[in-house]
C-alpha cells in the first residue's frame, strides 16, 4: 500500500492542564488538499504544530510520508513548509533578502535557490516594494510575503495555518489559485486549516470537522452537505458543532 | 554556503542594521566616552593655567620685594600689585579683579627675616564661583612652591655666611630616593608612579570586562527574545536546519557584536582615561614586565571563554521568556549580581584574601579576566590554564543546557513575564 502523506492517531496533546487534543486521527493522501476547520479553540492550530514538529504529542502518532514527527523530525523538516497562525518576518530585512535567505537553507540536493526565489517574488506579488524593509510591510504585505516563502519551496507537504488571513479578496483569490495549482500540477499536499468556509468549500478536496479536541466528521464538501441535507458547509459547521438544529 | 554561514549572515546583517545596538555598541564608546575624557581634560588644562596672583605688600624692606620679583618671574604666573589700607580692602580689590590668590606680605616681614625669626606670608584664595574649586588649589599649590623654594634660598644664603661650604647637606640632611622592586626586578622608578600604572589597568579592565558582558549578554537574549516577539520562531524551528546549528549560528553571530563591543570599549576607555587623568610616559615594559604572545593568547582564551558563558547563560534565560523586555529584564537581574563580584577585585588583591574569599570569588566566571590578566603579567600561566579549565567545563554545561532546551518544545510553550504582570 502506498504511505499516505499524513498519517495521525489517536493523537492527545495537555498543555499544563489543558486537555487540546483528545485523540484524534484521519489520513491524507499525497497530492491531496485536506482542510481542518473547527471552532476557536478545537485544536486545529495545536495538531498543525504537532505535524510541523513544534510540538510533542502527549500521546499517539503523527507521521509525515511514514516518518514519526518525534523520531524522525529533522527528515520530517526536509520534507515540509509550514506557515504559523500568527507569523512575521525578520524586520530589518527586506523582503527580498528574507525570500533569499529562505530559499538558500532549502535549496539543497540540487534544487535551485535562484529558481525558487524567482518564484518567491513572484508569489508575493509585492513588485519593488520587495526591496523594502520588512518593518515597513502592512500586516497583509507580510503575510503575502510568508505564504511565498512557504509556497516557493515546493515542499512535498504545505501546512497552512489560516493561510489567508488578513488578506484582501484578490489577493486571497490567488493564493487559492496558486494552491490549486501547485497540487495539480508539482503534487503538493496541502494540510490547511481556516475559518473561510467558501475558501475550504472552493479549495479542499477532503475536510476534517473539528471541535473540542475531536474530529467529527470527515468527508469530501461534497459528502458532508448530503450527510447534513447542508446548503453549504457553513451550515454543515453549525448544525456539526451543534449549535443549530438540523435533521440528522 | 552551509547551512550555518546562511544563518550567521542573516543574524549579522540584523543585528548591524539595529540603530540602537550600533550607538551602544560605537557611538558610545568611541565618540561619548574621549568626549567626556575631553570633556576633564579641559578642565584640568584650565587650572592648569595661568595663575593670577595679586600682591598686597605692607612691608617696606628688601625681603618683601625679593618675594614679589620671584613670583613675577615664575612661568605661569601673573602678578599684580593692588595698594590698599588694610587686608579687608585689598581682597575686595583682588577680587574685583579677578584674581585667584592673594598675597599678603605684612609688616615687619623683612625685619623678621633679618632678625632671624620666621616671617609669615598670607595666601589667600579667591572663590569667586562655587565652581570645582580646581583653578584654587592649583594657584595656592603653585604659589606655596615658590615661597618654599624662596625661603630655601633665604636659607641657604644665610647658612653660607655662617661659614658652611655645603647649605643644602645641611638644611636637609636627609635625602629620600625612591626606588622599586617590581616583582624581584629593582627598577628606577618611584613606588607611587608604579602603583598609579597598575591602579589605571585595574580600573580599566574590570569595567572594560563589565561592559562587555553585560553588552553581549543582552545582545544574545535579545537574538533569542527577538524571535518570539517578531513571531519568526516558529518558521525558524521548522526549516530544515539542525537546532545546533541554529543556537551555533546566534552565538556566533552575538560573539561578533562582542569582540566588536570589546575592541571599542577598550579603545573608548583607553582615550578617556588617557585624557582625563593624564597618561604616564612609564610603561609596563620599564617595570620589567613583558607580556609574551603565549600569555597574551592564554588570556584571551580566558576572556573569550567568559563571554561565551555569559551568552549561553543569557540565551537560556532567554528562551523561558516572553518577550524582549523580559529577557532584557532577567537577564540583568541574573549577569549583573555576577559581574559585580569583579570590581572587589579593582580594590584588593586576590592574593591578599582569605582562601574561602578568593576561591568564592573564582567560582564566578566573570571574575576570570581581571584574574588572568594579573596572572598573564605575572607569567603564572599554570594557573591561567586551571582558569581556562574551569571556564570551558561552565560554558559547555551552560551550552548544551541551552541547545537541549532549543531542542525541546519549552522554547515555544514557556511564556514567563519573569515578575511582570501580564496584560
Ligand atoms: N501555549 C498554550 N498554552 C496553554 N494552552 C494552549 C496553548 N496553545 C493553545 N492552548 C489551548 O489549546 C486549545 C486549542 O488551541 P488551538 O490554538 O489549537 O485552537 P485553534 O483551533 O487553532 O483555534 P483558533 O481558531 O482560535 O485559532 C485551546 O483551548 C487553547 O486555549
Ligand atoms: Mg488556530
Amino acid at each position: 500500500m502506498e504511505v499516505p502523506a499524513v498519517r495521525v492517531e489517536g493523537l492527545e496533546k495537555d498543555y499544563g492542564k489543558v486537555r487540546a487534543l483528545k485523540g484524534i486521527s484521519f489520513q491524507i493522501g499525497e497530492g491531496e488538499i485536506f482542510g481542518l476547520i473547527g471552532p476557536n479553540g478545537a485544536g486545529k492550530s495545536t495538531t498543525l504544530k504537532i505535524l510541523a514538529t513544534l510540538l510533542r504529542p502527549t500521546a499517539g502518532k503523527a507521521e509525515v510520508f511514514g516518518r514519526d514527527v518525534v523520531e524522525e523530525a529533522g527528515k520530517v523538516r526536509e520534507m515540509i513548509s509550514y506557515l504559523p497562525e500568527e507569523a512575521g518576518a525578520y524586520k530589518n530585512l527586506t523582503g527580498r533578502e528574507y525570500l533569499e535567505f529562505m530559499a538558500k537553507l532549502y535549496a539543497k540536493g540540487g534544487r535551485d535557490a535562484d529558481e525558487m526565489l524567482e518564484l518567491g517574488v513572484e508569489l508575493s506579488g509585492l513588485g519593488e516594494r520587495l526591496d523594502d524593509k520588512v518593518s515597513t510591510y502592512s500586516k497583509g504585505m507580510t503575510r503575502r510575503l510568508l505564504l511565498a516563502r512557504a509556497l516557493m519551496v515546493k515542499p512535498k507537504l504545505a501546512i497552512l495555518d489560516e493561510p489567508a488571513s488578513g488578506l484582501d479578496i484578490i489577493n486571497a483569490y490567488t493564493i487559492r489559485k496558486t494552491i490549486k495549482a501547485l497540487s495539480a500540477s508539482e503534487g503538493v499536499t496541502f494540510l490547511i486549516s481556516s475559518h473561510n468556509m467558501l475558501e475550504v468549500e472552493y479549495l479542499c478536496h477532503r475536510v476534517a470537522l473539528i471541535s473540542g479536541g475531536r474530529i467529527v466528521e470527515v468527508g469530501t464538501p461534497a459528502e458532508l452537505k448530503e450527510r447534513y441535507e447542508a446548503e453549504n458547509l457553513e451550515e454543515v459547521f453549525m448544525r456539526a458543532v451543534g449549535l443549530e438544529g438540523g435533521q440528522k | 554556503m552551509s547551512d550555518f554561514w546562511v544563518l550567521f549572515a542573516k543574524e549579522l546583517k540584523n543585528l548591524l542594521r539595529d540603530k540602537k545596538l550600533i550607538f551602544g555598541l560605537v557611538i558610545v564608546p568611541l565618540l561619548i566616552y574621549p568626549a567626556l575624557g575631553k570633556g576633564m581634560g579641559i578642565g584640568i588644562e584650565k587650572a592648569r593655567g595661568e595663575t593670577h596672583v595679586a600682591i598686597a605688600n605692607f612691608d617696606s624692606g628688601d625681603y618683601g620685594s625679593l618675594l614679589i620679583r620671584a613670583l613675577n618671574s615664575s612661568p605661569n604666573v601673573t602678578v599684580t600689585l593692588v595698594e590698599a589700607g588694610d587686608v579687608e580692602a585689598a581682597l575686595e580689590r583682588a577680587s574685583s579683579l579677578k584674581q585667584n590668590v592673594l598675597v599678603v606680605i605684612p609688616p615687619g616681614f623683612s625685619e623678621s627675616i633679618a632678625e632671624n625669626r620666621s616671617a609669615t606670608v598670607y595666601v589667600y584664595g579667591i572663590f569667586s564661583s562655587l565652581g570645582t574649586g580646581m583653578k584654587e588649589s592649583v594657584s595656592e599649590g603653585r604659589i606655596n612652591a615658590i615661597i618654599q623654594a624662596l625661603s630655601r634660598g633665604i636659607a641657604e644664603i644665610k647658612v653660607k655666611k655662617l661659614g658652611f661650604s655645603e647649605p643644602s647637606a645641611l638644611l636637609s640632611p636627609i635625602q629620600a630616593r625612591s626606588l622599586s622592586y617590581v616583582r624581584g626586578r629593582l627598577v628606577n622608578v618611584s613606588p607611587s608612579v608604579v602603583s598609579a600604572i597598575l591602579a589605571s589597568q585595574s580600573v580599566t579592565l574590570p569595567i572594560v570586562v563589565f561592559l562587555m558582558v553585560t553588552l553581549t549578554a543582552q545582545i544574545a537574549a535579545g537574538a533569542i527574545a527577538s524571535e518570539k516577539e517578531n513571531k519568526t520562531l516558529e518558521t525558524l524551528l521548522t526549516l530544515p536546519v539542525k537546532r545546533t546549528t541554529i543556537v551555533a549560528s546566534k552565538i556566533g553571530g552575538t560573539a561578533v557584536m562582542g569582540l566588536i563591543a570589546a575592541l571599542t570599549y577598550t579603545f573608548g576607555m583607553r582615550s578617556y582615561i588617557g585624557s582625563s587623568f593624564g597618561g604616564s610616559n612609564v610603561s609596563l615594559g620599564d617595570l620589567g614586565i613583558r607580556i609574551t604572545p603565549q600569555g597574551i593568547l592564554l588570556f584571551g582564551v580566558v576572556v573569550f571563554l567568559t563571554v561565551a558563558f555569559a551568552l549561553s547563560l543569557a540565551m537560556l534565560l532567554a528562551i523561558f521568556s516572553e518577550d524582549v523586555q523580559s529577557a532584557n529584564t532577567v537577564v540583568s537581574s541574573v549577569i549583573l549580581p555576577l559581574a559585580f563580584p569583579s570590581f572587589i577585585l579593582m580594590y584588593t588583591d586576590l592574593s591578599s584574601l582569605p582562601k574561602a574569599a578568593a576561591y568564592a570569588l573564582l567560582s564566578d566566571p566573570f571574575t576570570h579576566p581581571i584574574v588572568a590578566y594579573q596572572w598573564m603579567l605575572a607569567g603564572e600561566y599554570a594557573r591561567i590554564a586551571w582558569s581556562i579549565g574551569y571556564l570551558s567545563v561552565a560554558a559547555l554545561v551552560l551550552l548544551y543546557l541551552t541547545a537541549r532546551a532549543f531542542s525541546g518544545e519549552k522554547i515555544l510553550t514557556a511564556k514567563m513575564g519573569w515578575g511582570r504582570r501580564r496584560r
